[in-house]
């Protein structure tokens, strides 16, 4: 599992893994998350860094410490999360993105229905 | 001296003879935190390791949670546990055996919980160590460190010779259940990609003296790799002073110390160099004249 990659702080990777799992509803609002003690033995990661993880959940507001009882994911999480998500997406990913298709002379209508074709991915309803 | 700091150094010097393998080193470990010292083989690690252990006399002062090692090296040893990469346990006993002598000569050691960590291993409390494979030897002395409740567990070379798969679990079982807040891990090892995440500081030892001591945060802030392609950016890249270059498969690698990374970006794909490339980068000297690749 612990395929890192150097592009990113460590951190940064695991909190988008709690971000995902959340978004996924791996775990659902209200629910535990897995304990600093456990992340950081599945990933060989230093238990602080994991720590740094959760607390940048905490500040966005999505995850809350119960004390003694770990992390849990907070009601209203999802959406929360999900437009933190995107506005990330279109502030940081997307302009490159788009940058790349203009680059590369690529049809945006194409690629699209390529991309729904094979298989389609559930569409986001909330 | 800082508050909670577990051991401090200052002007630690030791020589063998007419030769100086220690030329004074500096440092604080704190608390709570998972150090790695990283070097050659004979940079000094193990003489710095048995410095803080207590095992050997050394110039300057060296004070391990408030106490000389050497002068005081029983008491200590109550809060002090360690793995060295020469240790043996003394094979003609049966594990029960070593259990209970450990648990007469060790006040803070816990015959139940190295029992506990024997569990989902095929040790069996009744076999001879000599009996035992490698393996199962460096399992069972995990067992009886993480048995003893220390504040400073020293690890050197603690998986040497296993092969990988003992290897992470023993990490494993380190991270799981034993690091907590008031303890704290000095490790040494030569694989250290294996540990690099683990770690929360690194010390890197040349020749006797320290060459890197920080926190792995800010080795992420502070060093970039730059990988380059086309050799006229390179030749842009060699003057933002690199630390170290090197050619690989007809690309250029760039480690820099403190450039800014938007710099970097403009010139190739940067990254954080892991530390064992930064090992590399830092252990040579500093690339004032680049070799010719």
């Amino acid at each position: 599992m612990d395929d890192f990659h150097t592009g990113q702080p460590i951190f940064v990777q695991i909190r988008q893994r709690l971000i995902e799992m959340i978004l996924q509803r791996a775990v659902g609002e209200g629910d535990a998350l897995p304990s600093v003690r456990q992340i950081s033995a599945d990933l060989s990661v230093n238990p602080l860094t994991v720590t740094k993880a959760f607390e940048a959940l905490v500040d966005l507001g999505v995850v809350e410490k119960r004390r003694g009882l770990g992390m849990f994911v907070k009601q209203g999480a999802r959406p929360l999360l999900l437009a933190h998500e995107r506005e990330k997406f279109l502030t940081e990913e997307w302009p490159r993105i788009a940058a790349q298709i203009a680059a590369l002379d690529l049809d945006v209508e194409q690629l699209l229905s390529e991309a729904r074709t094979p298989e389609t991915k559930g569409t986001q309803n909330d | 001296m800082t508050e909670n700091a577990i051991i401090t150094a200052h002007g630690l010097r030791k020589s063998f003879g007419r030769k100086e393998v220690l030329h004074g080193l500096d440092f604080e470990i704190p608390a709570g935190r998972i150090y790695g010292l990283v070097g050659h083989n004979g940079a000094g690690k193990t003489t710095t390791l048995n410095a803080i252990l207590g095992l050997t006399d050394c110039e300057g002062t060296i004070r391990v949670l408030g106490e000389d090692p050497f002068a005081r090296r029983a008491q200590l040893m109550e809060n002090v546990a360690f793995i060295s990469d020469v240790a043996s346990l003394p094979r003609f006993l049966r594990v029960r055996e070593l259990f209970a002598l450990i648990s007469n000569i060790h006040p803070n050691f816990s015959q139940e919980k190295a029992r506990d960590f024997l569990t989902g291993t095929d040790i069996r409390m009744d076999a001879k160590i000599k009996h035992l494979s490698k393996g199962m030897i460096a399992q069972l002395h995990l067992a009886v460190v993480m048995a003893i409740d220390a504040k400073l567990l020293v690890l050197d070379e603690p998986t040497l010779g296993l092969d990988i798969s003992y290897r992470k679990r023993f990490y494993r079982r380190l991270l799981e259940d034993y690091m907590t807040e008031e303890r704290t891990l000095l490790i040494t090892t030569h694989q250290v990609d294996e540990i690099e995440f683990m770690l929360s500081d690194i010390m890197f030892i040349r020749d006797g003296e320290l060459i890197l001591h920080m926190q792995m945060e800010t080795v992420n802030e502070k060093f970039s790799q730059l990988v380059v392609t086309d050799p006229a950016k390179a030749e842009r890249a060699r003057g933002l002073r690199p630390v170290f270059e090197e050619t690989r498969f007809g690309q250029t690698v760039l480690i820099f110390d403190g450039v800014d990374r938007a710099e970097l970006t403009q010139l190739g794909q940067v990254s954080t160099p892991n530390v064992s490339d930064l090992f590399v980068a830092l252990m040579q000297r500093p690339t004032a004249n680049p070799s010719a690749a």
